[in-house]
């Protein structure tokens, strides 16, 4: 039953349809659970004592460094699955992911700067996380610019698998950074096995916005490898009908 | 052994090849005290940086052609036909590499360090640090180029300066140790695991990269 279903969701028509009609539902409540928790955290939540009204900028940055490093993650999950099953789907996915985590974790860079001024002075540091955030950021720009230097896709896909497998050597280097490393950047306040350092009002906000960003990163993530299927697919005849 | 001659003799009769990256790396070497006032103290403190960039770009320079001109006349196919396994064939090609460039590399790098930092002891210790630290960069290196075979340099270095940032953090903490006058054992241990976990796998990966390639 699970096998089957996996195995039809791996062609990439059925992947289509199926995207299609779970689509608009993951888009709006993602949309509404973010919007709300933005209006929670930057509205309803008292200030910080030591950091003032700054802080509230974590209901951005928080959750994209969470998805800029998870994206990495799922791009090395997507290339096992291609290099072993050749699982044409998967490398759809890593190809299309590769833009929208280049994205976030731009993102993650310009908030951190935004959110450095006020509380640490400067707008950048030398600092281990940081670094190593811009690494990904640059790692992310890499794996695009490798698979657009080759016109063979088959190549390029294969190639690509193998770089983001080698290349999350460097995922553990970026999260642990803090810890291993005293650094300007706090260690993080959320983590599964122990209590959260934050206090609840802020707590809950912070985890709907994480949850509200990575709904809508996964839409665009869809609507990304909506893309690759019908440029890499254009000559069967369902995407002639589908189009 | 018949391989290693082989490769040998084809590297060694190329003089750019091995001699070109040796020559770069003491030009790096001699032209960095010209840009910091001579006879600062600073020079001392900025040499290991220096040492460690100019052997990541050095040995990103030497990888450059590694299967490139084997590939552009053919040989390289013939040879993953004749060959069982080609990741023997590429461990060979970049043990040879790191015997003609590396070492000499590892042994003028420490006389350097001898030179600025004019502490025996120091340049001694950063010896076994560097041989270590070439060949793993050669490995990684070759990786992106047999990547980026067709493509140019650019792109190799592109694509695995990033994942020998963390090697770099390492190397960093090692010039602390040894500032300190601290056992860097550790660190050197360390760095041999890396060295043999990555001596072990990145040859399979290229071989299997270079399969693409030829497909």
């Amino acid at each position: 039953m699970i096998k089957k279903f996996i195995h039809q969701f791996a062609s990439p028509k059925t992947y289509l349809f199926q995207v299609d009609r779970a689509y608009p539902y993951i888009f709006y409540a993602s949309l509404f659970v973010y919007i709300g928790s933005l209006f929670w955290g930057l509205f309803l939540t008292s200030e910080d004592f030591v950091q003032g009204n700054s802080y509230r900028i974590i209901y951005l940055h928080v959750p994209a460094s969470f998805i800029s490093q998870s994206l990495y993650l799922a791009m090395a999950f997507a290339s096992a699955i291609f290099l072993i099953w050749k699982v044409k789907l998967s490398a759809y996915l890593v190809k299309s992911i590769a833009p929208i985590g280049a994205v976030t974790t731009f993102i993650a860079l310009v908030s951190g700067s935004i959110w450095g001024i006020p509380t640490w002075g400067t707008w950048w540091a030398w600092d281990a996380r940081i670094i190593s955030t811009l690494i990904l950021f640059i790692m992310y720009l890499g794996l695009i610019s490798l698979h657009d230097s080759f016109t063979d896709y088959e190549k390029a896909d294969k190639f690509l698998a193998i770089l983001v497998i080698v290349g999350s050597v460097n995922i553990p280097i970026i999260k642990m950074s803090v810890e291993w490393w005293s650094t300007l950047h706090q260690t993080a306040s959320i983590t599964v096995t122990e209590k959260p350092a934050i206090d609840a009002s802020m707590l809950y906000p912070l985890f709907g916005s994480i949850i509200g960003f990575s709904g809508i990163v996964f839409c665009l993530v869809i609507l990304s490898s909506k893309l690759q299927i019908l440029l890499r697919e254009k000559n069967k005849s369902w995407v002639k009908d589908y189009v | 052994m018949k391989l290693i001659n082989f490769e040998f003799l084809k590297l060694r009769k190329k003089s750019r090849g091995w001699l070109g990256p040796i020559l770069v790396f003491i030009l790096i070497m001699t032209a960095f005290p010209l840009t910091v006032e001579i006879l600062n103290k600073n020079l001392e403190q900025a040499f290991f940086s220096i040492l460690w960039i100019a052997t990541l770009l050095v040995m990103m320079l030497a990888t450059e052609d590694i299967f490139l001109e084997d590939y552009n006349d053919g040989s390289l196919e013939q040879m993953a036909i004749k060959y069982d396994s080609l990741s023997g064939l590429v461990a060979t090609k970049i043990f040879v590499y790191w015997v003609l460039i590396g070492i000499p590399i590892s042994l003028i790098g420490a006389l350097y360090g001898f030179g600025i930092t004019r502490s025996s002891e120091s340049a001694l210790q950063i010896l076994p640090i560097l041989l270590i630290t070439t060949y793993i960069f050669l490995n990684v290196f070759s990786f992106g180029n047999a990547l980026s075979l067709t493509k140019g340099s650019i792109l190799g270095t592109l694509i695995t300066m990033p994942l020998v940032l963390p090697l770099l953090v390492v190397l960093g903490k090692v010039v602390i140790a040894i500032n300190l006058g601290i056992s860097f054992l550790g660190f050197l241990f360390l760095l041999l695991g890396i060295l043999s976990i990555i001596i072990l796998i990145l040859p399979m990966i290229i071989s299997f990269v270079i399969k693409a390639h030829l497909e």
